[in-house]
């Protein structure tokens, strides 16, 4: 067991940390009056939160992401765990106007283990305490930054001819070039990308390329696929963290380059797509911030696998459910992605984007982007 | 000059000589010795059986010793010493060699071995692989003395030979010990002799059994009770059961000067009347000499009997093990598994087939240590014998294979054959005819009396079983509730209150919506005044409540418990109290308590605890009152109850919310940011 800290450590000093405003946590004050007044009333503690469910998604045509939909639900003190949550929400509270007098802010992995000294209210997992700091975002209509919580850095990287500011922790501005003054690794995204973060200041790239996976990346640098096409190359890592589908966003929004997004030939890369370009359920209240509408699929679609012969794997069981889930997602309620679905349900066959590497390792770059890119109209 | 014997007389004599060893040959397996390790343990079984046995006729608490070791390989010395009252020094030879030997061969009543054969069979046994004498030691009270005897079966004869003999001090009044070396194989689990012994200690919490195996591993079965069980009485037989021959052997045994009074002194069940009846429609004179009644009006005689309108046979003869001992002998043996139940056992009234009284017994077990994902274990007995082959062929294993447990909460393919899941049944099926599938003895043959019988047994332990199931999803669920109302409720209201800068307002209504139950909740508590198990009744509902509560227990129980309050009324046959309960206000509470002298065995699960004027969804710890109770209620419980269905019907109508923190944790999109 971790040991019990009283408070988080200080990660950053406070002149970088995101400024909590004086009304951000005005909403969780009049939770308590609420539930105050229903136990006067003999009534059991309850609130409603818009649920975070993928039938509860709706298109927003303004924006062209998904958002939440207008269906609530009810937390209430009935059930343990809804009683448990509520409970929490004043602990995190407590913590968070502590954190404010005393100038820090700390990590989601660090409220956690801080919930450790909240007996019966502390958190079972992570993902519990993950879950109520967006149900906070939800009901104060703030970012979990306003609230001193931040992610881990988790580094997804960018390798290409995009120069940026950043003013880094001790409060200097560097300019970087992401291909001229950085290392095969490429420059690490920071968990904030915001503009007094990060500030881009010219690049000569055409498009951008997200990628899946890490070999991938290296392959195409290697290859020289950034410098010869003017590409900026982007590591999703998997599921993309919400700081590299922002920095996507605004790459998209303020340097109006188109974005592709290259994946593995599974399931699993249709729900990475997605929330690269429609936005993610549990992070629908965000969309409008987090989602990149103007992404575009490249592949590996399930027709790749036939028309190039790729190696393939049969799809699992837990692929076929995936898939047929998706089929009842509103965010691939288009004919193509239908079609798309369809096709690798009837075929029955997964691919990996490595498994280009069937033709040599130069296919990737020489023929099979060229030609996707091309006909997208992209090259 | 002799005359030359005939090719018949030299026939008849050769077919002599070979008949008790062709015999043996023939029938090993329904012996019980067609293979070697079966050979060890059914030697073990028939010394212990007839050790029980012989301690018990003399109201001996028994207590056995099997000890075997390993002389070289394949070849095993068994001893089983036993404390019974020792065998007079002319009896030993008879009934270690000699087979179809018994005291009991004509004896109408429950008793392990039936036939005679079994220990002569294994000392036979022995002889012949090993040829080796059977060591005999017996000791009877009166005597200074045992007497050591070594005895062989002559084969050609069907007659002992005692081969030498002693007279040696032996430490203990009475008792037999017998030593055989035999051809063997020994084994552990299954169809072991640890199997076998732990089962007769299970069906035998009187004896205490104790196996030293051959490695040199000490095993004890301690006794779990000094209570010696009832003697079972000898009877007479009764004339359904009869067939020819034996109704032979009783009229030529027969001490009774005539017919009438044989057939009203030496049978069961036969009036005046029947007397007369039977000597009318047989047409045989009543004066008659019993051992005169041979071929044609025998079979008349029997003919009339079979025919004749009798008082069923009587059922003294059994000796079941008796719901309270199962438990025990369970518990005493399963104990370090800590099975979470163990059923009240169920002992069906004793019936009748043909002219044989028998009657069925099940325990079960389940839980705790029990293994969850294979068939459940099933012990099967017969008049207290554990029987270890011959599983699928057995009517017991069918009848438990015929119930559909998947309706009691155990997992079954289909909905037949054995269920799996972490359980125990054991299955005592006593009679003084148990009707095998074999010599042997290893199977009961199916009867649609007794199939019968043990469905009807079956089904009522699967219903305990149900009940607990029943009773503990509801407990986990009930947990949950008390957590929120205990731990949960009290901050969150305490951190809402100091946020809003207001004092905590009675939290009285709160809890009870949330809870919505009246809890009955059983406690035992020993201490050395006596046992004390106090039941706490709580109002967990948002309103008054006016109930009547009923306990129902063991009778043997109930006729040791007092209790405070006195109950308004009891009824001691059936094990019942009940009590009508004062105004129970929301979240009010009253206890009642019930008393046992000292060291009483009772636990929680021998309360069923029943509740009259509330509806079903609103009781935790106890069940709504069943209506074959017939019992009349106060008018107020009966409004009361009228109130409490009208509100059950109106709580189904409320609109459903959706469950926030359910519909987050089903939406599957953890592994996103």
């Amino acid at each position: 067991m971790p040991p019990k800290r009283a408070r988080a450590s200080a990660t950053k000093t406070e002149a970088d940390a995101p400024k909590i405003r004086a009304d951000a946590l005005t909403p969780t004050f009049d939770l308590a009056k609420q539930i105050y007044e229903q136990l006067d009333r003999g009534e059991i503690p309850r609130m409603r939160l818009p649920l975070r469910t993928k039938q509860n998604l709706s298109f927003q045509a303004r924006d062209g992401v998904w958002k939440l939909g207008k269906a609530m639900g009810t937390r209430s003190a009935r059930k343990l765990d809804g009683a448990l949550m509520l409970l929490r929400t004043f602990y995190v509270v407590d913590f968070i106007n502590e954190m404010a007098a005393d100038k820090k802010t700390s990590t989601l992995r660090e409220l956690y283990y801080i919930s450790e000294g909240w007996d019966d209210a502390k958190f079972h997992s992570e993902d519990e305490s993950n879950l109520l700091i967006e149900d906070l975002e939800v009901m104060c209509e703030r970012l979990r930054e306003d609230f001193r919580l931040h992610p881990e850095e988790n580094g997804a990287s960018v390798i290409g001819d995009l120069t940026i500011k950043e003013k880094n922790r001790k409060g200097l501005v560097k300019t970087i070039n992401c291909r001229d003054d950085v290392g095969d690794g490429g420059y690490a995204l920071p968990f904030n990308v915001e503009k007094e973060k990060i500030q881009f200041v010219g690049t000569n790239a055409k498009f951008v390329i997200a990628i899946e996976c890490g070999g991938m990346v290296d392959r195409l640098a290697e290859n020289g696929f950034d410098e010869k096409h003017k590409a900026i190359l982007l590591h999703l890592k998997g599921q993309p963290a919400r700081s590299t589908r922002r920095f996507l966003r605004r790459i998209s929004d303020e340097l109006k380059l188109p974005v592709v997004v290259f994946t593995d030939g599974d399931p699993w890369s249709f729900r990475i797509f997605a929330s690269v370009a429609f936005g993610a359920i549990k992070t629908a209240h965000l969309s409008s911030y987090l989602a990149t509408p103007a992404a575009e699929f490249l592949g590996v679609t399930a027709s790749d696998i036939e028309n190039y012969d790729l190696p393939s794997d049969k799809l699992s069981e837990q692929d076929v459910r995936a898939l047929e889930a998706e089929l009842t997602d509103p965010r691939f309620a288009t004919p193509e992605w239908r079609a798309e679905i369809e096709l690798m349900l009837k075929n029955g066959k997964k691919a990996e984007q490595q498994s280009l590497a069937k033709y040599g390792l130069n296919y990737v770059t020489d023929r099979y982007l060229p030609e996707k890119l091309t006909q997208m109209g992209v090259l | 000059m002799p005359p030359t014997p005939t090719i018949a007389q030299q026939l008849a004599a050769k077919q002599r000589e070979i008949s008790v060893a062709e015999f043996f040959e023939r029938n090993r397996q329904i012996l019980g010795f067609d293979n070697l390790q079966r050979a060890l343990l059914t030697t073990v079984k028939e010394a212990v059986d007839n050790g029980l046995d012989a301690a018990e006729e003399a109201s001996i608490l028994p207590e056995i010793t099997v000890e075997i070791s390993k002389e070289r390989e394949d070849r095993f010395r068994v001893a089983v010493t036993d404390n019974g009252p020792g065998i007079l020094r002319k009896e030993i030879p008879n009934v270690f060699g000699k087979l179809l030997y018994g005291s009991r061969f004509h004896s109408h009543r429950q008793a392990r071995g039936q036939q005679g054969i079994g220990i002569s069979a294994a000392v036979l046994y022995a002889n012949l692989t090993t040829a080796r004498a059977a060591r005999v030691t017996s000791k009877v009270e009166e005597e200074d003395a045992a007497h050591v005897l070594e005895i062989f079966l002559d084969t050609q004869k069907n007659q002992p030979r005692v081969d030498s003999e002693d007279l040696v001090i032996w430490d203990r009044p009475h008792g037999t010990r017998i030593e055989l070396e035999l051809k063997a194989r020994y084994i552990r689990g299954r169809q072991s002799a640890f199997e076998y012994l732990r089962g007769t200690a299970i069906v035998n919490p009187h004896a205490r059994i104790v196996l030293v195996e051959p490695d040199g591993t000490r095993v004890t079965f301690e006794r779990a009770t000094t209570d010696l069980p009832p003697a079972a009485k000898e009877t007479l037989p009764h004339p359904y059961g009869l067939e020819l021959g034996e109704l032979g052997f009783l009229l030529k045994a027969s001490k009774r000067p005539t017919l009438s009074e044989f057939l009203a002194k030496d049978l069961q069940g036969v009036s005046a009347r029947a007397v007369r009846d039977l000597l009318a429609s047989s047409g045989l004179p009543p004066g008659s000499k019993p051992a005169a009644i041979q071929g044609e009006a025998q079979e008349r005689l029997l003919a009339a009997l079979h025919g004749a309108t009798l008082v069923n046979p009587s059922a003294d003869c059994l000796s079941p093990i008796g719901a309270m001992l199962i438990k025990r002998g369970l518990r005493n043996v399963l104990g370090e598994l800590k099975p979470e139940f163990f059923a009240p056992p169920v002992s069906r009234p004793p019936k009748v087939r043909g002219g044989f009284p028998f009657m069925v017994e099940v325990g079960l077990v389940y839980g705790g240590g029990l293994p969850a994902d294979q068939p459940v274990q099933i012990l099967r007995f017969a008049n207290r014998v554990p029987l270890l082959f011959q599983q699928g062929a057995c009517a017991i294993t069918n009848a438990i294979g015929n119930v559909d447990w998947r309706r009691y909460g155990l997992e079954q393919k289909g909905g037949t054959g054995v269920p799996s899941g972490p359980g125990l049944l054991l299955v005592h099926v006593a009679s003084t005819k148990v009707p095998f599938t074999s010599e042997a003895k290893e199977a009961i043959a199916e009867d649609p009396e007794i199939d019968k019988e043990l469905t009807l047994a079956l089904q009522a332990a699967a219903r305990h079983l149900r009940t607990h199931l029943s009773r503990k999803s509801r407990r986990d669920f009930a947990s949950d509730k008390f957590e929120i109302i205990q731990r949960i409720l009290p901050k969150l209201a305490e951190r809402a209150s100091r946020l809003v800068g207001k004092p905590v307002p009675d939290l009285t209504p709160v809890i009870t919506r949330i809870m919505d139950v009246v809890n009955v909740e059983t406690k035992v508590v020993p201490d050395s005044k006596g046992v004390r198990v106090p039941v706490e009744i709580t109002n967990y509902t948002p309103r008054p409540r006016i109930l009547e509560l009923f306990a129902e227990i063991p009778p043997e129980l109930l006729a040791q418990a007092t209790f405070d309050p006195a109950p308004d009324g009891t009824d001691a046959a059936l094990g019942r109290a009940w009590w009508t309960l004062p105004k129970l206000l929301p979240n009010g509470k009253t206890t009642l308590a019930a008393s046992f002298p000292p060291k009483t065995e009772v636990d929680g699960n021998d309360f069923d605890w029943y509740v009259a004027g509330i509806d079903e969804a609103h009781i935790l710890g106890a069940d709504p009152l069943p209506g074959d109770w017939d019992v009349r209620l106060p008018r107020t419980i009966v409004e009361a109850a009228e109130v409490a269905a009208q509100e059950g019907a109106a709580a189904g109508t409320t609109e459903e919310e959706v469950d926030y923190d359910a519909a987050e944790a089903s939406a599957g999109v953890r592994d996103e940011d």
